[in-house]
C-alpha cells in the first residue's frame, strides 16, 4: 500500500502546474548561480596567483589560495583569501579585496548555491508541502482514502517519501548538471576530498530541505484548508530563514560589549606614540628596551582581549541564531566547504603563530613562510559541524513526529 | 459606489486570519528591531565619543607634525538613521584584521529588511487571490451583474486592499517612531523628521507596488492556487535573484583587471622610474666627473649623511669652484628626482585612472540593471535618503578631505601653529618639535542637505512610481477582458 501511496504523490505532483514552475524556476536558479560563481572563482584565483606574482622577490604575504567550493558555498571566501602581512604598531596590513571596487557588491547578497538552497529552494520544499493534507481534505479525496484499509501513518509516511522524493530528484539532477560543468573546467581542481566535502553538503542540503519539507506537512496537518496553510507556511518561513538568523547577529551584540575596530587600532596607535615620547625621553637602552616591551605587552592585551569578547559574540551569535534551520545550515555548508566562521578562526590563529614564529626567526637561514592547510572534513564535522547536522536532524524528527500526531486526531471530513 | 467597494474590500481583509498574522509580525519585529537598533546606537555613540576622546588626549599632548599624519581626527559618527536602519562600513572595518565577518553570512535586521522581505510578502499575500478568489466563490459575477463598471471594481479592490495592508505597517512604524522620539539618545531635528517622512512614502509607494504585482497576476490567473505560485515566483526573481545576480553579470560584461595585478603594475611603474631616476644620475656623475676630474671624485667619497654633508658645506665654504661644481650637480639631482616624480606620476595616474574608469563603469552598469527589480530601486531611496547608503561614504570622505585635506581647517590650523612655534622657538623642527594644537578646529560631520539627497534619489523613486502605473495599467487591461464565470 505504501508503495502506490509513494507512486500516486509523485504522479500527482508530476502533472501538477506547481511541480513545472517549481522546476524551473531552481533548475535555471541552480545553473545560474553555479556559472557566476565559477567566474567568481576564476577570478580570485587570477588574484592569487597575481599576489603570488607581485611577491616574488620581495617578502611574501600571507595568503591562501581560493578552494573550488566556493563556487558552492561562498560564505567567507572573500576574507579568506585576503593577503595578511606584519604591519605597523604591532598590526596587520589586510590586503584589500576585489569585491571592494565595486561598491555595490556591498548592498546586496552573494547568489552561491548556499543561497539557492537556504533562500529559495526551502521556499518550493514548503510550496510543494503546504496543501499535502489540507488539499486532499479539501477536494475530499482524503475521506475516500481513508475509508480504505489505509492506516494513517502508512498514508502520512507514502506522502512524505513521494512529495520529497519527486521535489528532490530534479534538484539533485541540475545540481549534478553544474558539478559536471565545474569538474569537467580545467581552472577547478575538484579533488577526491573536494568532492567528498561536496557530496556531505549535498547531503547537508538534503537534510536541511527535509525540515521544511516536513515543517510545510505540519502546517497541512494542523490547519484545514490550503489557503490558510499557505499563509501560515509563508510566515514561518520569512521567520526561519530571514528573521531570526538575522536577528541573532544583532541580539547578541546586546549581550557581548565590543568595541569598534577603528577604536582598537587607535588604541594601538596612541600606545605606540606614547612609547616613541618615552622611548625618547629614556637615557639607556636597556630602559628602552623595557619600555618597547611593555608597550608590546600592552597592544597584545589590548588585542587579546578584543579576539576574547569576539569569540564570545561569536559563539552568543551562534545559539541564538541556531535556533533557526537556516542558520544551522549556514554554518554547516560553509564549515564543510572550508568557508565559514571555523576556517576564519583557524587561518587567523595560523597567522598570529606565524607572527610569533617570525618574531623569533633571527634572520639566520631561510625566512619561514607561511604554510596553511585547510580544515579537513573531519575538523569541520568534528567542531560544531556534527552538532548542526543534528540539529538538523532533530527538527526533521520534531516536525515529522508533530505532523504524524496531529495527523493521527486529523478530522478528514 | 467606490466607497462601498472599498469598505467592503477593506473589512474583508482586516476580516481575514493573514491581516492578524501581518499586524502581530509587524509589531513584533519592527519594534523589537527599533529596540535593539536603538540600543545598539548608544552603544556606537559611547564608541564614537571615545574615539574622539582620544584623538583630542593626542593632539593635546603628543602631537608633531609627523605623527599627525597618523592621527587626523576625522571619526564617523554613526548615522542617525542607525536605530532604523544598519549603515555600511567602509574601508577602514572592511579592511582589517578583526573585522567581524558574521554580517556576511547573516545581514542584520532592519527596517529595510521589514520593507523589502515582510510587507512585499504581505503585500502579495493580500492580493493573489483579489480577483481569483472572488471569481471562485462566485461573489465576482455578483458584482459584475449590477451597474458597476469594472474599473471602480479594480479601483476600489486597489485602494480597500492597499489601505487595509498598510494599517499594520504604519502601526508598528509609528509604535518604534514613539519609541525612538523617547529616547534621550536619539535627536532628530526637522531635516531628519522629512527624511522619515519621506522614507515612509517610499515605503508606502513600494508596499503597493507589490500589492498591485499581486493584482495584476490575480487578473492574469483563473484559481487562486495557480495566482499565489505565479506571485511568489515573480516575488521570488524580483525581490531575491534579479538584485543579488546584477552585480555578478555587470562583472562579466564590464571586466575590471584584477586588483592585485593594478598593484603589481603599480608596483613596476615605481621600480622603473626609480630606475629611470638613477640613470639619469649615472648620466650626470659621468658628465661631472669628465668635466670636474678629481674634484667630483672627492665630492663623491665624501658620501651623505648629517656629518659628512657638515663636512662638504664646510669644503664648499672653503673653495668657490668646490661650491658652484656641488650647486650644479645638486641640481642635476633635483631634476633626476622630478623625472622620477614625472614617471610615476603619470604611469600611476594612467594605471589608476584606466582602473577606476572601468570600475565605475561596472559600478553603473550593475547599478542599472539591478533596476530591473523593485527592490534595488527601493534600497537606493531609502538607503541614500537617510544617508546610510553608499552615497553617504563618498560624501564623507569628502567632507573629510574638505576638513583635512591640504587647503582644509586643519591643516590650516597646524600650519598656523608652525608658524608661531617657530617664531617662539628657533630650534624649533617641523617633523620632530611639538606642537600645541589643544584648540584645533573640531571635526563637525553635517548631513548632506535634503535637496541634495531628493535630487540623487527621484529617478529610482519615479522607476518604483512607474513600476505601480505598469502593474495597475496591466490589470486594467486584464480585468476589463476577464471572464467571471
Amino acid at each position: 500500500m505504501l508503495k502506490s501511496i509513494i507512486k500516486k504523490e509523485i504522479l500527482l505532483n508530476l502533472l501538477s502546474y506547481k511541480f513545472s514552475i517549481i522546476i524551473a524556476l531552481s533548475t535555471i536558479l541552480i545553473l545560474v548561480s553555479i556559472f557566476v560563481m565559477y567566474r567568481d572563482y576564476c577570478l580570485a584565483l587570477e588574484n592569487y596567483e597575481y599576489e603570488i606574482l607581485g611577491s616574488k622577490s620581495e617578502n611574501p604575504p600571507a595568503v591562501i589560495p581560493p578552494i573550488p567550493l566556493s563556487i558552492f558555498a561562498k560564505g567567507l571566501e572573500e576574507n579568506l583569501c585576503r593577503s595578511y602581512e606584519s604591519g605597523r604598531v604591532g598590526g596587520i596590513d589586510v590586503s584589500s579585496t576585489q569585491k571592494s571596487v565595486n561598491t555595490l557588491f556591498k548592498l546586496f547578497t552573494t547568489p552561491d548555491l548556499l543561497y539557492v538552497i537556504k533562500v529559495i529552494l526551502s521556499l518550493c520544499a514548503m510550496l510543494f508541502a503546504f496543501d499535502i493534507i489540507c488539499g486532499e481534505k479539501e477536494t475530499a479525496t482524503l475521506r475516500q482514502s481513508l475509508s480504505n484499509n489505509l492506516k494513517r501513518p502508512t498514508l502520512i509516511l507514502g506522502k512524505w517519501i513521494g512529495g520529497f522524493s519527486s521535489f528532490i530528484v530534479p534538484f539533485f539532477i541540475a545540481v549534478l548538471l553544474g558539478t559536471i560543468f565545474v569538474t569537467l573546467s580545467p581552472m577547478v581542481d575538484m579533488n577526491p576530498g573536494n568532492l567528498l566535502k561536496l557530496g556531505l553538503f549535498l547531503l547537508g542540503s538534503v537534510i536541511y530541505l527535509a525540515v521544511f519539507f516536513s515543517l510545510g506537512l505540519l502546517l497541512s496537518c494542523l490547519t484545514h484548508r490550503s489557503s490558510t496553510s499557505l499563509v501560515i507556511s509563508l510566515f514561518v518561513w520569512a521567520m526561519l530563514v530571514f528573521l531570526i538568523p538575522n536577528l541573532g547577529n544583532i541580539l547578541a551584540r546586546q549581550f557581548v560589549e565590543i568595541p569598534t575596530v577603528q577604536q582598537l587600532e587607535l588604541q594601538r596607535e596612541q600606545i605606540q606614540i606614547r612609547t616613541e615620547v618615552e622611548v625618547k625621553r629614556l637615557q639607556t637602552w636597556p630602559e628602552k628596551n623595557k619600555a618597547i616591551e611593555r608597550a608590546n605587552s600592552e597592544r597584545e592585551m589590548l588585542a587579546e582581549d578584543y579576539r576574547n569578547r569576539f569569540n564570545r559574540l561569536v559563539t552568543v551569535s551562534k545559539n541564538i541564531t541556531r535556533i533557526s534551520p537556516a542558520a544551522a545550515f549556514t554554518f554547516l555548508a560553509t564549515d564543510i566547504a572550508g568557508t565559514g566562521m571555523l576556517e576564519e578562526r583557524r587561518l587567523k590563529s595560523a597567522f598570529l603563530q606565524y607572527l610569533d614564529t617570525l618574531r623569533n626567526w633571527n634572520e639566520e637561514g631561510e625566512r619561514p613562510a607561511f604554510a596553511y592547510q585547510r580544515s579537513s572534513v573531519q575538523d569541520a564535522l568534528g567542531l560544531g559541524g556534527l552538532s548542526n547536522c543534528l540539529i538538523l536532524v532533530l527538527f526533521n524528527i520534531l516536525f515529522f513526529s508533530g505532523a504524524h500526531v496531529a495527523f493521527l486526531r486529523y478530522d478528514v471530513r | 459606489m467606490l466607497r462601498t467597494i472599498i469598505a467592503r474590500e477593506f473589512l474583508d481583509n482586516v476580516l481575514n486570519l493573514r491581516f492578524m498574522i501581518g499586524l502581530v509580525l509587524c509589531l513584533i519585529i519592527t519594534v523589537a528591531c527599533m529596540v535593539i537598533l536603538a540600543h545598539d546606537y548608544r552603544q556606537e555613540l559611547a564608541d564614537y565619543n571615545h574615539r574622539v576622546n582620544l584623538q583630542d588626549e593626542f593632539l593635546r599632548n603628543y602631537a608633531t607634525r609627523s605623527r599627525i599624519l597618523r592621527m587626523i581626527p576625522t571619526q564617523k559618527p554613526p548615522e542617525r538613521f542607525r536605530p532604523l536602519i544598519i549603515g555600511m562600513s567602509g574601508d577602514e572595518t572592511s579592511n582589517s584584521f578583526d573585522d567581524n565577518p558574521l554580517p556576511i553570512l547573516f545581514p542584520s535586521l532592519d527596517f529595510l529588511f521589514i520593507v523589502t522581505i515582510i510587507m512585499s510578502l504581505l503585500a502579495i499575500l493580500f492580493s493573489y487571490d483579489a480577483i481569483t478568489g472572488e471569481r471562485e466563490s462566485g461573489t465576482l459575477r455578483l458584482v459584475i451583474a449590477n451597474s458597476v463598471p469594472r474599473t471602480t471594481i479594480l479601483f476600489g479592490k486597489f485602494i480597500g486592499g492597499a489601505a487595509s495592508l498598510l494599517i499594520p505597517f504604519i502601526l508598528a512604524l509609528l509604535v518604534g517612531v514613539f519609541y525612538i522620539n523617547l529616547n534621550p539618545n536619539i535627536q532628530w531635528d526637522g531635516s531628519a523628521w522629512s527624511e522619515l517622512a519621506l522614507l515612509t512614502a517610499a515605503s508606502i509607494t513600494f508596499i503597493a507596488l507589490f500589492y498591485l504585482l499581486g493584482l495584476m497576476v490575480s487578473t492574469f490567473s483563473r484559481y487562486s492556487a495557480i495566482s499565489i505560485l505565479n506571485c511568489l515566483f515573480l516575488w521570488v526573481l524580483l525581490v531575491l535573484v534579479i538584485p543579488n545576480v546584477c552585480p555578478y553579470i555587470s562583472a562579466q560584461l564590464r571586466r575590471v583587471p584584477s586588483i592585485k595585478e593594478a598593484q603589481r603594475r603599480d608596483r613596476e611603474i615605481e621600480i622603473q622610474s626609480i630606475r629611470a631616476a638613477e640613470e639619469l644620475m649615472r648620466q650626470s656623475a659621468k658628465e661631472f666627473k669628465l668635466k670636474y676630474g678629481a674634484l667630483f671624485s672627492e665630492f663623491e667619497s665624501m658620501g651623505s649623511g648629517s656629518e659628512p654633508q657638515k663636512a662638504t658645506q664646510q669644503r664648499a665654504q672653503a673653495d668657490p669652484k668646490f661650491k658652484s661644481m656641488m650647486d650644479a650637480f645638486r641640481q642635476e639631482s633635483e631634476k633626476a628626482t622630478q623625472e622620477l616624480v614625472r614617471i610615476r606620476g603619470e604611469g600611476q595616474e594612467k594605471l589608476w585612472g584606466d582602473f577606476n574608469r572601468k570600475v565605475a563603469a561596472q559600478t553603473r552598469l550593475a547599478k542599472n540593471l539591478a533596476c530591473i527589480s523593485p527592490l534595488s530601486n527601493f534600497v537606493y531611496v531609502a538607503r541614500d535618503l537617510t544617508g546610510t547608503g553608499l552615497r553617504s561614504l563618498e560624501y564623507f570622505d569628502q567632507v573629510k578631505y574638505e576638513y583635512s585635506g591640504p587647503s582644509g581647517p586643519f591643516w590650516k590650523q597646524v600650519y598656523k601653529k608652525e608658524e608661531e612655534a617657530r617664531k617662539n622657538d628657533p630650534t624649533f623642527r617641523e617633523d620632530t618639535s611639538f606642537l600645541d594644537l589643544g584648540d584645533y578646529p573640531r571635526f563637525v560631520f553635517r548631513e548632506e542637505p535634503l535637496k541634495d539627497k531628493l535630487g540623487e534619489v527621484l529617478p529610482y523613486w519615479g522607476i518604483l512610481g512607474l513600476f505601480n502605473v505598469v502593474f495597475f495599467a496591466a490589470a486594467f487591461a486584464r480585468f476589463m477582458r476577464y471572464d467571471v464565470r
